[in-house]
């Protein structure tokens, strides 16, 4: 039970009797008395006349996946299964982070009819988005008291990572062509493999000339090369602590996913196989044989539930991890932070063992903001601060030097420049047939 | 899409009755709660504290109870009244009438004081303040504490004969020796007495110097209670008579109660019942809070800010300087195209070569100095920076952009 502020309006009301017939002291109190007594009165009849909160149907139609970042509309169906007729308000208790905004709405629902209650969300974050319940607030004809129910409606939707840095992906896929037999570009090279004979014909470079075909079939015949295909690829991202801090206002971990979602966009387009690994301590998502549209979804799918975990990351179970995966050769991307010295041990402690299977890539994200305090020097506090940042990037340097020496590649990149760096490094990687 | 539909679902507010059975329990508690401090007041008599002085019907150690419980059972009629008008119609009403005051606020004036003296055939003052004194026997005057260990009647009163003595130690009345019309009884020294009887013509009036003899603690003891029951109980009606501020008679303006209208209590009670139908109106919330788990906030860079507040608080200048420098170093090597490799010295050489400036002057800046103040930490630090821009200036091909760092935007997408 509730009242409204019409209620609160009535009593005030009761000033003005109070003031022209309260001429006498006890006169005014009997007054007083006598429009509470009233106040009350319609209040009760009020409520006794609402409609039931109670005895409706609730029906939700939502969809159930929605990229972070987009709208959807929630879709909530009442039906009144009373006798009298419902005016009220209806809120549908979806978490903040749901963007459901201030979602009150005003609903009139004749006996036994349907209304559709419409909302649109627009998630915050990433991850499991639920409502819980739906609470009825059932006004009385004269809108002075109203009953309120809250009645048990769960509802779910899967809000994705983003992949904003798809918007990269069309220049690096024009990028792949060249490298591919579809362009002109038919030059033998490393990295490439052969494709097919087809005749010559003018502007191809002569020293593509097969000449033992040319001779059987007395025709000049030319070799075509395209890259190599069918390569694997296995992206691991650190979901371990380090993960949560924050650079640019977004996470490590959203950035490493970009920056995987992009990598893998772009390699199941070259036709190279990718094999997806979220690890901490265990296994938070894997994706394996999955390719196309289907590799993507399922991914971004996985990801959506992942959160950073407040323990270390175990990296010494990670070969073994990856050798279920593959046996065979593989490029091996890591998306990890690598800042400091002392927490990086345990990567390098395991690099030695993967550089002598598998190419390795380690990509990390650096804030952006730290080269920049290097450079501004005005007062003591900003003299140490650049100190600081100098021993950061200093320390970020000596960690990549050792990564490297251990025979791994090192892409580091701003949250907005990782992603394509790491698309480009993977090419470079493809065209010199390292993979 | 996915629909999900629940047939009836299910209300996780409760009702009414349900409401009513959860919390039976604390209805019961409160319930029992209040019964406990009632009786437990009634038992310890708190309610007779607040009473007023030898009240008729207070029965706290001060109050006058005992005297008049007795005084009924013995077929006296005892009337307490609180005004002057109704201490006349009740002493009127009964034509033979003993008066009892006790005006211990001092409420009543001289002219009321005057009238009282006329209402009753006998009148029993109890602790006379100087007013009543003046109007009622006018040669008495105060006599202090008496000092006697023991206060015996000696004298003719036969209230006081019978009575052979009253409590010791309370305060006594003055009466100049051979006063007409008036006898002093229970004397101490100089000619103070407990309590003095004046009889004019028609009229008796006794003055009771203290209140103990009449209050309920102290009336069991000596010969108080004989001398409060005689003096009280000689007629076949008493009359009860404490003083209110009922007796206090209204002078000056009008108070501000008198002015306001009537209505103006019943509104500010009107106005408190719209403020609390307001705070329920906006109190009452929709439904209960949804719970959400937040991720929690770290930023990247709070180790670099708080080393740079460790360097700042242990004034680490040197290494302050030294980070400094070595990114510097490092700047400018590549600026001078040499191998990320190149030691020290050959830098140091190259840089000076490309500057034109001493070679000790950069080995300074770049190695020697230690600032021994923060000043000469900051002078060095601009120092780094300047020979870096210089640096770079100077490495600089002829003709190339304004700038060696910030390139010129192109325009174009990204490919």
């Amino acid at each position: 039970m509730t009242l409204t502020g019409r209620f609160v309006l009535l009593v005030a009301l009761g000033v003005v009797p109070i003031v022209l017939l309260g001429d006498t002291s006890t006169r005014a109190l009997a007054v007083l008395a006598g429009w509470l007594l009233l106040a009350l009165t319609l209040g009760s009849i009020d409520l006794a006349l609402a409609a039931s909160p109670r005895r409706l149907t609730l029906a939700r139609v939502l969809p159930s996946r929605v990229r972070l970042g987009e709208e959807v509309t929630s879709e909530l169906y009442l039906r009144n299964d009373g006798p009298r007729r419902l005016r009220g308000i209806v809120r549908d208790g979806w978490q903040p982070s749901a963007g459901a905004g201030n979602n009150r709405t005003a609903v009139t629902l004749p006996p036994g009819e349907r209304r559709l209650v419409e909302l649109t969300l627009v998630p915050t974050r990433r991850g499991e988005r639920t409502a819980s319940h739906v609470t009825v607030r059932s006004m009385g004809p004269l809108g002075l008291w109203a009953r309120q129910a809250t009645l048990i409606a769960p509802a779910q939707i899967r809000v994705l990572p983003p992949f904003h840095s798809r918007k990269h992906l069309p220049s690096r896929i024009s990028r792949l062509k060249e490298l591919d037999g579809r362009t002109s570009v038919l030059v033998r090279g490393q990295g490439t493999e052969f494709d097919s004979l087809r005749e010559y014909v003018r502007g191809d470079d002569v020293r593509s000339i097969d000449w033992r075909a040319t001779a059987r079939r007395n025709d000049v015949v030319v070799r075509t090369w395209r890259p190599e295909r069918d390569r694997r690829i296995v992206i691991v991202i650190d979901t371990g602590r380090t993960s949560a801090a924050r650079v640019a206002d977004e996470p490590r971990l959203d950035t490493a996913f970009e920056a995987a979602l992009l990598l893998a966009a772009l390699a199941s387009r070259a036709g190279d196989r990718v094999d997806f690994l979220a690890w901490d301590r265990r296994v938070r998502a894997r994706v394996q044989g999955a390719s196309g549209a289907e590799l993507l979804s399922r991914m971004v799918d996985g990801m959506a539930l992942i959160e950073p975990e407040l323990i270390e990351m175990d990296w010494t179970a990670l070969p073994g991890q990856i050798r279920g995966i593959t046996g065979q050769h593989a490029l091996v991307v890591l998306l990890t932070p690598m800042d400091a010295p002392g927490a990086s041990t345990g990567l390098l402690s395991v690099l030695g063992q993967l550089t002598s299977r598998h190419t390795v890539l380690v990509a990390s994200v650096t804030d952006p903001t730290v080269a920049g305090l290097t450079r501004s020097r005005g007062t003591r506090e900003d003299v140490y601060r650049a100190a600081s940042a100098e021993r950061t990037l200093l320390d970020a340097t000596r960690v990549a030097a050792a990564v490297r020496q251990l025979g791994a590649d090192v892409v580091t990149g701003a949250p907005d420049e990782l992603p394509p760096a790491l698309a480009d490094r993977y090419i470079a990687l493809k065209a010199a047939g390292r993979l | 899409m996915s629909a999900v539909a629940t047939a009836s679902p299910v209300s996780s507010t409760p009702t009414i009755r349900l409401a009513l059975r959860r919390s039976v329990f604390w209805v019961v508690a409160g319930v029992g709660a209040l019964l406990v401090a009632v009786i437990a007041f009634i038992l310890t008599g708190a309610g007779g504290a607040a009473g007023p002085r030898l009240g008729a019907d207070n029965p706290a150690p001060t109050g006058g109870m005992a005297v008049v419980e007795v005084l009924r059972q013995q077929g006296v009629t005892v009337v307490p009244v609180n005004t002057l008008d109704e201490a006349g119609d009740a002493t009127a009403a009964a034509g033979n009438a003993t008066l009892f005051l006790s005006d211990e606020s001092g409420y009543l004036s001289t002219d009321q004081l005057d009238r009282l003296g006329d209402l009753a055939g006998r009148t029993v003052v109890v602790d006379p303040d100087f007013r009543a004194l003046q109007a009622l026997a006018p040669e008495v005057g105060f006599g202090g504490v008496s000092g006697a260990d023991s206060l015996d009647a000696e004298c003719p009163v036969p209230a006081a004969e019978r009575a052979e003595t009253i409590s010791p130690g309370g305060k006594t009345l003055g009466l100049p020796a051979g006063t007409a019309g008036y006898t002093g009884c229970f004397p101490g020294e100089n000619d103070t007495f407990s309590v003095i009887e004046r009889v004019t013509d028609d009229r008796t009036v006794t003055l009771v110097a203290d209140t103990a003899v009449f209050a309920n603690d102290e009336i069991a003891t000596y010969g108080n209670a004989a001398l409060a029951l005689n003096l009280l109980g000689a007629t076949d009606t008493l009359v009860w008579y404490l003083p209110t501020l009922a007796d206090v008679p209204v002078t000056g303006p009008p108070s501000l109660g008198a002015l306001t209208p009537g209505w103006v209590t019943p509104m500010l009670l009107l106005l408190v019942g719209v403020a609390v139908t307001a705070m329920v109106w906006r109190g009452r919330r929709f439904g209960p809070l949804v719970a959400e788990n937040l991720p929690v906030v770290v930023r990247a860079s709070e180790t670099m800010e708080g080393r740079a507040r460790l360097y700042a608080r242990g004034s680490a200048r040197l290494r302050a300087v030294d980070a400094i420098r070595i990114g510097a170093v490092a700047r400018m090597a590549q600026a001078a195209g040499l191998p990320r490799t190149a030691p020290l010295d050959q830098v140091i050489r190259t840089v000076a070569a490309l500057t034109a400036r001493p070679p000790e002057r950069v080995h300074a800046v770049l190695v020697g100095e230690v600032p021994g103040s923060d000043a000469a930490m900051m002078a060095l630090s601009d120092a780094i920076d300047e020979l870096e821009r210089a640096t770079a200036l100077a490495a600089r091909p002829p003709g190339a952009g304004p700038s060696p760092t910030a390139r010129p935007s192109t325009g174009r997408m990204e490919p």
